[in-house]
């Protein structure tokens, strides 16, 4: 084969890989969308009614009904749904009557700050750890130092973040004082939010990196690197590392489309202005265009997160797009 | 398998763990008869207090006591939160092992609609469903419970299919076996344990998720409460009295551990089997070999924690010389290549009288410059010896880079130059090529290409052909034989095929249970071999010349396990000359005039092998 | 005990464009109460054409016949499959003698001696029917999977590879079983091996696979005496001559 065949083979490679995970995209995006549009309609009862209360008059139901389209039929009604999606048009909060584009457009900014800075802390603290864990521990070395790593480990990753937020608001607000705990002004503010968000995805991350690590360890690979008699630190960062990252980006990307989910409980905890809080008060008022706006775009954001992650595994590891061919 | 189940509480984290869990539903039982009165007690003048004598964590702003209802709540909050596991592995086990019952097509949709929903995180699945099923404790419980079926159908679809994969399931269809028994007898029971602890770590993060609802507004109403609703009604007075936020939320956070830390427990004593202690034997030490050679080993010994798989090796080796090791499983040969190369695991310890190789002691500092240039490795399995996100020519010029001094382009020019040596077709072209573009046989010649980027005295090849082709193993030893002849380099080759070695080595080690048994050339094998075992071995093992009408000679027994050797001989329970001194004293290796070793009682007795 | 003929089989994996074709018209007879050895290397096809033969893998084109009648695929199989890895090919969650009493007609009368029966005939006493996979040597799992496979008299036994899992001292043990068991029975057998003084020790007819054909067939001295094809000159080689330095052997087909 030449040289030049090869590399329209890989060229070819990337291109099927790129189709086959564009389409999958375009899948889940569409049960997104469908999702999201039949939230109203799997509604047991009337919406319109259990959004107004029973105090409403026939009128203003019918009124509202007939604005929000739905007494067309349902074809007709994902029609339209679709269109306005196509046009940025999402409806209008029922509550606060403002177009739901808009408040997303408001809200989105102070969740994503949030989901992203956590995400980096998160990764900066994980991936050392986890690395210098491994290595210290490696072959049942230091156990005493394993030990505290599992266990501190264990214990973080089972506090959910909302509980750990509330933990932080009381040590560091409530019985400190130093830190802000609520709204978003100022960065003093981010500080305890973040750290509620990032403290349990580093622990599990810097958990599974380590037994990741451990196991390229054992790998003949790195037999044949220590074969060629490199120094330690080469073995380590040539040989280990970039093995052991592709399962810890898997995970990561797993971790922060739950961090996205996270934002939910943390921005309750610290009244954050972001969507988070927005969703849950709008499930609470039953304005349905708003919650089908909100659960679209994080959805969005998973598929996203998802895509990203599987582009970097496939960078990563030059096996990746062969095999999944 | 009840055994394994109780080893569980064995081991300290599992009986804690147990503990913990017990515990927590114990109280759940019992917590709502106990103490309901005082948990629904209103008390109006006491609204909103701190912690006291009275009210441990305080009352909250009806003057209920609130330490009484946090466990009160233990009830409705376990419960849930098994109820929520409980719909979750059932849709999820439904769905996992759909793809096993339904045809390909269908089976193929369920996966596919399965693999889109996990890709959405728990909450935010639970947050769709409680939309739809309403706000309220039995939408949040049908929210949370659909939220875990995807995770769990997932792994449920993953463990089933390997399972399903297996030559016993296979058998089994051959067989003519229905496929609901094959999914109840073959796959299911072996797939139970990840489920289990899975499902148990669900139960965990259930619990810790209702809360989150609960805690949101979402979930349990008033007035019935849970930890979640106690904490969410808490926070708002965390500065006023902090203990009854913080009651409720050490209550989730124990709860959610005790179920995670269980889940933990299971999993590492069900995931892994340790092996059994034994007490390291010791045997006399073989006789010192002459000590100018290039590589010179006496009374190597390699022991991990309780067994000793080599047991005094030794043997020496001049510049040209080929040498092979041949063994069964379990014999130590490719461990005593490791530790003559200095690569033994660091939980095994390697102890020698001697280990010199061109006059340096091994056993002294790690050698790295003369390792790196004049000692080479060839492992046995090509596909996983490289590595894989690392270009090949990379993996190479490292070498020289590092040992030699070499700028990168410099190194990279004598890889090139390397795989050529090696007969690798368009050297440059291949060098830039990741390890999976190579086909086996051209991996392994890569490999010896690595160990020509010095100037090798040694190659160490530790069953280099085991895993290609019988035409292409061809290829890569008449290879071996090549360097070996163009440039007097030594050749150390660890076989299980005595056809192998006697092709290419000059003189064999036969080893068994840690030790050499006979050292004899090579030319001799097959006729003059005077111990019981390597001549059972020849004449076990059918070649192209073995009278067909006869059956095959049989070694019976099996082969030695390290860490059980018996007293005497280890060959002696499956040999047929042994008699009392063998099963009561190990023989030494003795040498005779010609220089052949061997480690028999009965060397000198002619022996029919039994057919 | 009948004949096992592949007519024409063909099995293709993958897209129609893109997918590899592991068979590729083969043509073969097991003659009823024979041997036929099957060689080649990896990725030759061999193991396919085996799982094509008991329903594991589907045909794209061709059919499998017994005595002119095309394999039943519903209720008692007539073929059987002996697999390489006896680690695997045993449930570890059932005994030994619950694996074999499975492979039993359903109107088996008497089921434990059936089965006692069975261990007998493979060389192990009756008592290991109450023991479970994990208790066992490699040697004796295979002895197992043998009486799994003659389970129900089947008219033919596919044994694919059955003894490169195990140790060389253990081997022969096999080997002899299955020599023995096929001389005193008159069984129908297609031994499959990459190894070809194994293949030729039991095997009356050979027949040599490279990539998804067969490329010679005949009676098993014949086919070794005087090679036709290339490649088994090739085999014949790689396993009889020394290796010698300075002896450029690349004049193989693989690249």
């Amino acid at each position: 084969m030449t040289t030049t065949a090869l590399r329209a083979r890989t060229e070819h490679a990337w291109a099927r890989f790129a189709a086959r995970r564009l389409a999958r995209l375009l899948v889940s995006v569409w049960v997104l969308i469908t999702a999201a549009f039949l939230i109203i309609h799997l509604i047991p009862g009337d919406p319109v009614r259990a959004a107004l209360g029973p105090t409403a008059t026939p009128e203003l139901v019918a009124a509202r009904r007939a604005a929000l389209g739905l007494d067309d039929p349902l074809w007709q009604q994902y029609v339209d749904y679709l269109r306005g999606l196509f046009t940025g048009e999402l409806g209008t909060s029922m509550t606060s009557g403002l177009p739901v584009s808009q408040v997303l457009g408001d809200r989105l900014p102070a969740t994503l700050e949030l989901a992203l800075l956590a995400f980096a802390v998160a990764v900066l603290v994980s991936v050392p750890v986890g690395l210098l864990f491994a290595v210290l521990t490696r072959g049942g070395r230091r156990r005493p130092a394993e030990l505290g790593f599992t266990a501190t480990s264990i214990v973080l990753a089972a506090i959910p973040e909302f509980l750990l937020a509330v933990a932080l608001v009381w040590i560091f607000g409530v019985n400190l004082g130093w830190l802000p705990v609520a709204g978003r002004d100022g960065a003093a503010s981010y500080v305890l939010p973040v750290l509620a968000l990032a403290l349990a995805p580093a622990a599990v991350l810097a958990r599974i990196l380590r037994v990741e690590t451990l196991a390229v360890l054992r790998a003949d690979h790195v037999r044949t690197a220590r074969a060629k008699r490199l120094p330690d630190r080469h073995v380590y960062l040539r040989h280990v590392l970039p093995n052991s990252l592709t399962a810890a980006v898997t995970l990561g990307g797993l971790l922060l489309g739950s961090m996205v989910a996270g934002t939910v409980l943390v921005e309750n905890v610290f009244a954050w202005p972001g969507l988070g809080s927005t969703i849950v008060s709008s499930i609470l008022a039953k304005d349905y265009p708003l919650v089908q706006g909100i659960v679209l775009v994080y959805g969005v954001g998973v598929l996203v997160v998802n895509l990203l992650v599987d582009v970097a595994l496939a960078l990563l590891d030059p096996r990746s797009t062969i095999r999944e061919g | 398998m009840a055994r394994r189940w109780a080893g569980v509480l064995r081991s300290p984290l599992g009986a804690s763990a147990a503990v913990l869990v017990a515990a927590i539903l114990v109280l759940a039982v019992l917590a709502p008869l106990l103490w309901t009165d005082a948990a629904t007690a209103t008390d109006t003048a006491r609204i909103s207090q701190g912690a006291s004598a009275e009210h441990w964590a305080g009352t909250d702003s009806l003057g209920r006591d609130i330490f009484a209802r946090v466990l009160v709540a233990t009830s409705l909050s376990v419960r849930l939160a098994l109820a929520a596991t409980a719909i979750g592995v059932v849709v999820g086990l439904l769905l996992g092992t759909a793809p096993l019952l339904v045809g390909r097509r269908a089976g193929r949709l369920v996966t596919a609609v399965v693999n889109i929903a996990v890709a959405f995180p728990g909450l935010l699945l639970a947050l769709f469903f409680a939309v739809i099923f309403g706000v309220g404790a039995t939408g949040a419980l049908f929210a949370l419970g659909l939220a875990i079926a995807p995770a769990f159908a997932r792994l449920t679809q993953t463990t089933t299919a390997r399972v399903a994969g297996l030559d016993y399931v296979a058998a089994a269809r051959i067989a003519g076996v229905g496929r609901f028994r094959v999914l109840f007898r073959h796959v299911l029971p072996n797939v139970a344990e990840p489920l289990v602890v899975n499902a148990t770590v669900a139960a965990g993060s259930a619990l810790l998720a209702f809360a989150g609802l609960s805690f949101l507004g979402l979930g349990v109403q008033p007035p019935d409460y849970d930890w979640g609703r106690l904490l969410g009604e808490g926070l708002g007075a965390i500065y006023l009295h902090p203990a009854a936020a913080l009651a409720p939320g050490v209550a989730v956070v124990l709860a959610g551990l005790a179920f995670n830390l269980f889940g933990e427990a299971l999993a590492k004593v069900l995931g892994e089997r340790r092996p059994l202690e034994r007490p390291v034997r010791r045997t006399a030490a073989e006789p010192a070999p002459d000590d100018s050679a290039m590589l010179v080993v006496e009374d190597l010994r390699v022991a991990f924690p309780g067994v000793e798989p080599v047991r005094g090796v030794g043997f020496a080796m001049d510049r040209g010389d080929a040498v092979g090791i041949v063994g069964e499983s379990g014999s130590g040969k490719s461990l005593t290549a490791l530790a003559v190369s200095r690569l033994v695991d660091e939980s095994g310890e390697v102890r020698a009288e001697r280990l010199s190789f061109l006059g340096a002691d091994l056993r002294a500092g790690p050698h790295r410059r003369l390792l790196g240039t004049s000692l080479a490795m060839v492992f046995q399995d090509p596909m996983t010896s490289f590595n894989p996100t690392m270009r090949i020519g990379r993996q190479l010029a490292e070498v020289a880079c590092e040992h030699q001094g070499l700028g990168r382009a410099a190194a990279l020019d004598r890889a090139v130059d390397r795989l050529d040596a090696v007969r690798i077709p368009e050297p440059a072209r291949r060098a830039a090529q990741y390890p999976h573009e190579f086909s086996g046989g051209m991996r392994q010649r890569a490999m010896i290409g690595m160990g020509l980027m010095g100037s090798p005295a040694l190659i160490v090849a530790d069953e280099p052909t085991t895993a290609l082709d019988v035409t292409v193993q061809r290829r890569v030893l008449s290879l071996l034989a090549d360097i070996r002849a163009a440039d007097d380099v030594a050749l150390l080759l660890i076989s299980h095929d005595v056809t192998v070695v006697e092709q290419v080595c000059d003189r064999v080690l036969v080893m068994y249970a840690g030790r050499i048994v006979e050292d004899l050339p090579s030319a001799e094998l097959r006729s003059r071999a005077r111990h019981p075992y390597t001549r059972a071995l020849l004449a076990a093992v059918p070649d192209m010349t073995t009278d067909r009408s006869l059956p095959l000679a049989v070694i019976p027994g099996r082969p030695a396990d390290p860490a059980h050797l018996p007293t005497g001989c280890a060959f002696a329970p499956r040999c047929p000359l042994a008699d009392e001194r063998c099963t009561a004293t190990e023989p030494d290796l003795v040498a005779d005039d010609a220089g052949r070793r061997v480690a028999c009682w009965h060397a000198d007795i002619p022996v029919e092998v039994r057919a | 005990m009948r004949e096992l003929r592949f007519d024409d089989v063909t099995v293709h994996f993958g897209s129609r464009r893109r997918g590899v074709t592991a068979v590729d018209g083969v043509d073969l007879t097991v003659p009823a109460g024979t041997v036929v050895g099957l060689v080649g290397e990896s990725g030759s096809g061999k193991s396919t054409l085996a799982r094509a033969a008991v329903g594991l893998a589907p045909l794209s084109g061709g059919r499998i016949l017994l005595d002119g009648e095309p394999v039943p695929r519903r209720g008692r199989r007539p073929l059987r499959m002996v697999f390489q890895d006896p680690y695997s090919s045993l449930n570890p969650r059932m005994t030994t003698g619950a694996s074999i009493a499975e492979a039993l007609p359903r109107r088996t009368a008497d089921r434990r001696a059936e089965v006692a029966r069975l261990l007998d005939l493979v060389g192990l006493a009756a008592e290991q029917a109450g023991r479970y996979p994990g208790e066992l040597s490699g040697g004796q799992r295979q002895r197992i999977a043998l009486a799994r496979a003659l389970a129900g008299e089947p008219e033919v036994i596919i044994a694919d590879e059955i003894t490169s899992a195990l140790d060389v001292s253990i081997q022969g043990t096999v080997l002899n079983l299955v020599r023995d068991l096929q001389r005193r029975m008159g069984l129908t057998i297609l031994f499959i091996s990459h190894d070809l003084a194994v293949v030729r020790y039991v095997s009356d007819v050979l027949a040599v696979m490279y990539r998804g054909r067969i490329v010679e067939s005949g009676p098993a001295e014949q086919v070794l005496a005087d090679p036709q094809d290339p490649y088994t000159r090739d085999l014949l080689d790689a396993v009889a001559a020394p290796v010698h330095s300075g002896h450029q052997a690349d004049r193989g087909r693989n690249p």
